[in-house]
């Protein structure tokens, strides 16, 4: 009997050791026989983030897929580190743009190499921006917006005009353009591996070959590893490697930080974990560095609810927005206020908002002018997403102050909701009042503007019909906002775009389609023998100058 | 008809409606899925990708076809064994996401239900050995607070004392991000380590499991701990355990071969039927320590509407528990002769 009971443990062990083993990983290269210890040189670097979805930059979307290809790849166009110019990566010069501003022709850098040893020139160039267009990734929009195509062949105006000549065609003129060459996923990829690989129109979500100092040694749930290319064209890293290691909890990455598991971090903690190690860097223990971010978070406001149609009713809502407390209670100072949808880093920039505040006698007049107060309130649902911790915070405080100074005129139902539901009814008018965030896809404040007031389709009358802020569920329609976003795609001169910029964000504090409520700030934190970070107003992330002393 | 072949007869039975027991789960989540709130093309692309980017995709993976064109597409791939492709991870196919995930989560369910078993069984013995002893209060004790005791904040708890104030065990890996893991044939680290004879690997392994498993250890062992003495108890009032006493058969060896055994049925069943639930995923553990199994990668599908990756992760778990069914079922009639099915 004795004998018995171990042996059907036994048995149940194996069953189960046999199903895991039967569902085990197909084998690799050879294995290692014992733990090989990599580089001390190496970093590792901690990121709050659940798997990286795809390293495909045809399908990489992400913030943080974004910047592992801003180091495994090269795009025509890149930023200098310090001063934030545009400047030319794969391309050897900035591009040369015919007068009625459509044609694009671009000079490129000859004896670069793809990480497979084949070389990079034009053709391959052509490769990855037709691939990226054609495989209607997450991001394609961003190229087959703009980039003309032909009707009958359904060709894309991007063509190899020499071996190392590319030329770009485009819809119609836009500004930008340039920099938009330099989003992340635009990366020169080998056709090679991506053509004979993959085939047409399919992802390769966990390999990348490209041109960048870095190359992908293995790219596992929680761990990708890069180690340097020693073919790359230019500056060598100042690293050996380098470790990006993937935490699915803020605490875990906190306290791995802390107790030296991670060289460094950034854009992943809590801010009552940031405050902690701000604190805690003063005394010596490490080292941090601090930005003003890209994100940010504003409320759009649906002009087809009966009370938000008046524009006094949103002029009074924009009044009634305490920045800096949300400042203080809820990102403790890891946030800057923000007073217009293009973020500060940005010198177009105009806090507009800042004419909206009213003593609160104001705005309850205001409210009483289009027959709001005591006996008539004003009754709002307030939407935000459940999965995004610190926009409940923010819209508790929000109506913490509403409840405060304005009740019983207004009075804020405040509303919670997934954000994969929210996405779906967003462009359908279901939400009065929504809280979402926007980071920009490329280093232009376009890209602030154009995505939340443009509108292809619609009336004074009836609103926006089809196009952005139909899309950001506003529905705002003026025919003056889609011309001076027309004028300003079409303007090369700074002077006369920021002209522009001002005349819309004039508007927009008039109108008050969308209520910006704040801007992100960057922190990357590092073990004090840590050198070489720079903080990039692009957001993007260099891994290359960083150094272990 | 002998036991043996009602035995046999039973478990070719149970094999034959394995299938229909799966292709009823595999149906009842489909439909459950649809009728989500929240579409997968906008989970996947947000707010801010044009309508005429999303139609594209939706075509494109087949999501604008009749709902039961969809259901017999989805069925006639699962009878090909074919479980589909990712949505959110465009390239990789569902397959490929269990054999990458799967191993982290056997792992940490095989480590996690010995250190319950051993504990929580233990703790029933000498509680139920005892009865009204101060042994058997602490043991109640033990098994009561261990049971109430909220997962993730026994997990914090670990990791602040023993990673953060002593530095005694890593948290948020497997193994060093700074160290090559053993590459073996089963992706469990501590069995790779020991097939390739890396003892060195196999003890760095055991170090990463070390508070991930002592977590989910205890909380587990409250059930073990209240079964094994309630079932022990029983048994130890019955007459043929008096009969053992009145023979002169040492109290130790009544309790531990005589007594224990037949106590052990119902501690079998709920064993199986954890551990088939926690290779399902213990999603908080795996949140708490970052370490990345299938119930965490089950949780990121439901929230970013990934039907296939969903359908394909529940018709494995699916099939997991009725085989861990049919395994109890069959070491229950193993240990006790007089079951018959």
């Amino acid at each position: 009997m004795s004998r018995r009971t171990p042996l059907h443990f036994l048995s149940l062990f194996c069953i189960f050791l046999l199903l895991a083993v039967g569902c085990g990983r197909p084998s690799g290269p050879a294995s290692s026989p014992s733990p090989s210890v990599l580089a001390p040189e190496q970093l590792v670097i901690g990121i709050n983030t659940s798997r990286i979805r795809t390293l495909d930059p045809a399908d990489a979307y992400e913030i943080v897929s974004g910047n592992l290809l801003y180091n495994l790849g090269d795009r025509l166009y890149t930023y200098e580190p310090e001063s934030g110019e545009l400047v030319p990566q794969l391309a050897s010069a900035l591009p040369t743009i015919s007068e009625d501003g459509l044609i694009y022709t671009i000079p490129l850098r000859q004896g670069v190499k793809f990480h497979d040893g084949e070389p990079f020139n034009a053709e391959a160039m052509a490769f990855s921006l037709n691939r990226f267009i054609q495989n209607t990734g997450k991001p394609s929009f961003l190229l087959s917006d703009i980039i003309f195509q032909d009707e009958a062949t359904q060709e894309y105006g991007i063509r190899a005009t020499g071996d190392y000549e590319l030329t770009l065609e485009l819809k119609q003129p836009f500004a930008a353009f340039t920099d938009l060459l330099a989003f992340s996923g635009l990366v020169a990829v080998s056709p090679k591996a991506y053509q004979e690989a993959v085939g047409a129109n399919e992802f390769l979500p966990t390999e990348f070959v490209g041109t960048g100092p870095y190359q992908l040694d293995s790219f596992g749930n929680d761990l990708i590893r890069l180690k340097v290319f020693p073919d790359y064209w230019g500056e060598a890293p100042k690293n050996q490697g380098i470790n990006v290691k993937l935490y699915s909890s803020s605490a875990n990455l906190f306290n791995a930080f802390r107790t030296g598991s991670v060289d460094m971090t950034y854009q992943s903690l809590e801010p009552v974990q940031i405050e902690a190690l701000i604190n805690q860097a003063e005394a010596g223990d490490w080292q941090v560095t601090e930005g003003p971010g890209n994100v940010i978070t504003y409320l759009t406001l649906n002009l087809r609810d009966e009370d938000l149609k008046k524009v006094e009713v949103r002029q009074a809502l924009a009044a009634m927005i305490d920045r800096p407390l949300l400042e203080e209670r809820v990102f403790r100072k890891q946030s800057a206020p923000l007073f217009s949808l293009i973020p500060t880093i940005f010198d177009v920039s105009e806090p507009v908002f800042e004419k909206t505040q009213k003593s609160v006698a104001e705005v309850k007049d205001l409210l009483k002018q289009v027959g709001y107060d005591e006996q008539n309130p004003l009754t709002l649902d307030f939407w935000f997403r459940s999965n995004v911790s610190s926009n409940g915070a923010a819209a508790s405080t929000i109506k913490a102050v509403i409840d405060r100074d304005y009740a019983p005129v207004v009075q804020v139902n405040l509303k919670s909701i997934e954000s994969a539901t929210a996405y779906e009814n967003l462009d359908k008018g279901t939400y009065p009042i929504f809280m979402l965030d926007w980071y920009g896809d490329f280093y232009d404040p376009d890209n602030y503007v154009q995505p939340f007031m443009d509108c292809e389709q619609g009336n004074p009358e009836q609103g926006c019909e089809q196009g952005a802020s139909q899309t950001q569920g506003s529905f705002f329609f003026n025919d003056r906002v889609n011309e001076l976003i027309d004028q300003q795609r079409q303007t090369i001169d700074p002077q006369k775009r920021k002209a522009i910029f001002k005349e819309l964000q004039e508007i927009l504090v008039q109108e008050v389609p969308f209520i910006p409520l704040w801007q992100n700030k960057d922190y990357v934190f590092a073990q004090t023998n840590v050198q070489g970070i720079q903080l990039q107003p692009t957001q993007q992330f260099s891994f290359a100058p960083l150094k272990k002393s | 008809m002998s036991r043996l072949k009602s035995l046999q007869y039973y478990v070719v039975l149970r094999l034959l409606l394995a299938p229909l027991q799966v292709f009823t789960i595999a149906t009842i989540v489909f439909l459950l899925l649809r009728a989500t709130p929240g579409d997968p093309i906008t989970a996947l692309l947000g707010p801010r990708v044009p309508e005429s980017v999303r139609n594209q995709l939706k075509d494109q993976l087949g999501l604008n076809k009749p709902l039961l064109q969809q259901y017999f597409d989805y069925i006639g791939d699962l009878l090909q064994l074919n479980l589909g492709s990712s949505l959110t991870s465009q390239g990789t196919s569902v397959w490929e996401i269990i054999q990458s995930f799967f191993p982290a989560t056997a792992e940490l369910a095989i480590f996690s239900m010995i250190f319950a078993l051993v504990i929580g069984v233990l703790a029933g013995m000498l509680s139920s050995a005892r009865p009204g002893s101060g042994l058997d209060v602490g043991g109640r004790l033990f098994g009561i607070i261990t049971y109430a005791i909220p997962l993730f904040w026994l997990g914090m708890l670990l990791q602040l004392l023993f990673h953060v104030q002593l530095g005694w065990f890593p948290v948020g890996s497997r193994f060093p991000a700074t160290a090559l893991p053993p590459d073996g044939p089963t992706g469990l680290y501590t069995l790779d380590s020991l097939l390739a004879g890396d003892w060195s690997s196999f003890w760095i392994s055991v170090h990463h499991l070390v508070l991930p498993c002592v977590s989910l250890g205890i909380v587990l062992s409250g059930i073990f701990e209240r079964i094994v003495r309630v079932n022990l108890r029983q048994t130890l009032q019955s007459d043929y355990v008096e009969a053992a006493r009145a023979r002169g058969i040492p109290e130790r060896r009544v309790l531990v071969v005589h007594a224990f055994r037949n106590a052990l049925i119902p501690v079998v069943t709920v064993f199986g039927l954890t551990f088939a639930a926690m290779l399902g995923g213990a999603v908080l553990t795996e949140v708490t320590f970052s370490w990345e199994g299938l119930g965490g990668e089950l949780f990121k599908a439901i929230k970013g509407r990934d039907y296939p990756t969903v359908q394909g992760i529940i018709v494995f778990f699916s099939i997991i528990i009725v085989m861990a069914s049919i395994a109890i079922d069959l070491v229950n009639a193993y240990i006790d002769p007089r079951i018959r099915y």
